[in-house]
């Protein structure tokens, strides 16, 4: 079965008390970056590819793949997120958005966008990576969670 | 589900969490954990998968496998708390059968990442505080 399924997001928005250069260095330089996300080797430029690494699961390697698909600093930045273990793989976009306050401020706006949802994968993707794992009977018990 | 979920913690909030957030995430990593553990273990996963085919008794069980009574037990109760498998009592005899929305918190992606999200971002806060102006 192949879901057709709409594409879900997720939105956060934060009011910060720092300027946007100096957010945007947080978003953007590897090692600041690396310090409150992951170890990564993100350079600002359209179109590279870079990755993340966390800890790798007994599902997943750890690593995000990503590109830059748009950069306006210190406004916008948007990257693709790839990752997942190959029983539910996601193929997401991250996108950042910048807005200076009248307090000198920041509003930051994180946008996750592109997940199917889990009744998606379920049918999808863990059917087959995860009967490797556990066994044929799984395909059932994925089917009644979704 | 709407296509969006929204979530806009409080903007005067200096840590942009609420105590509730901090519960919600720390539960839902506690249950991916659980299940990582239960299913890491092969005599689990094989008990497991035997009860994706059909509901059984301890002994039934005990009998495909080559390991003890009390040890099929306390796998068992390690994948009953980890809410992968539920049990139904039956007079003297307890069957156990999976439960069907165990492994979700696994492939719910949305569910993992706004966690995720809320507690990077959690992070952000208070490095750029440190960082040089």
């Amino acid at each position: 079965m192949k879901a057709k399924a709409e594409r879900q997001s997720i939105s956060l928005e934060y009011d910060l008390p720092h300027p946007p250069a100096r957010v945007w260095r947080a978003l953007t330089d590897p090692e600041l970056l690396a310090a409150w996300l992951m170890v990564n080797d993100m350079r600002p430029l359209l179109g590279h590819s870079f990755t993340f690494k966390a800890e790798p699961t007994p599902w997943w390697d750890g690593i995000v793949h990503c590109e830059v698909l748009e950069i306006d600093p210190p406004k916008r930045l948007r990257y693709s997120w790839r990752s997942g273990p190959e029983s539910s793989p996601l193929d997401t976009v991250v996108t950042w958005t910048l807005t200076p306050t009248p307090s000198g401020g920041t509003r930051l706006a994180l946008e996750h966008s592109g997940f199917l949802p889990a009744n998606a994968f379920a049918f999808d993707g863990a059917r087959k990576g995860w009967q490797r794992m556990v066994g044929e009977g799984l395909t059932e018990v994925l089917a009644r969670a979704a | 589900m709407a296509s969006s979920a929204k979530c806009n913690p409080p903007a005067t909030s200096s840590h942009g969490l609420t105590f509730h957030k901090h519960l919600l995430i720390s539960y839902s990593m506690q249950r991916e954990d659980a299940i990582f553990r239960a299913l890491a273990d092969p005599s689990r996963r094989a008990i497991f998968e035997r009860l994706t085919r059909g509901e059984a008794a301890v002994k039934d069980v005990t009998a495909r496998f080559d390991i003890s009574q009390p040890a099929v037990s306390q796998h068992l109760a390690t994948l009953r708390s980890a809410g992968l498998v539920s049990e139904r009592r039956d007079g003297r005899l307890v069957y156990y059968r999976v439960e069907p929305k165990g492994l979700r918190p696994l492939i719910d992606w949305i569910a993992r990442y706004q966690a995720f999200w809320v507690q990077r971002l959690d992070r952000l806060q208070t490095l750029l505080k440190e960082m040089d102006a």
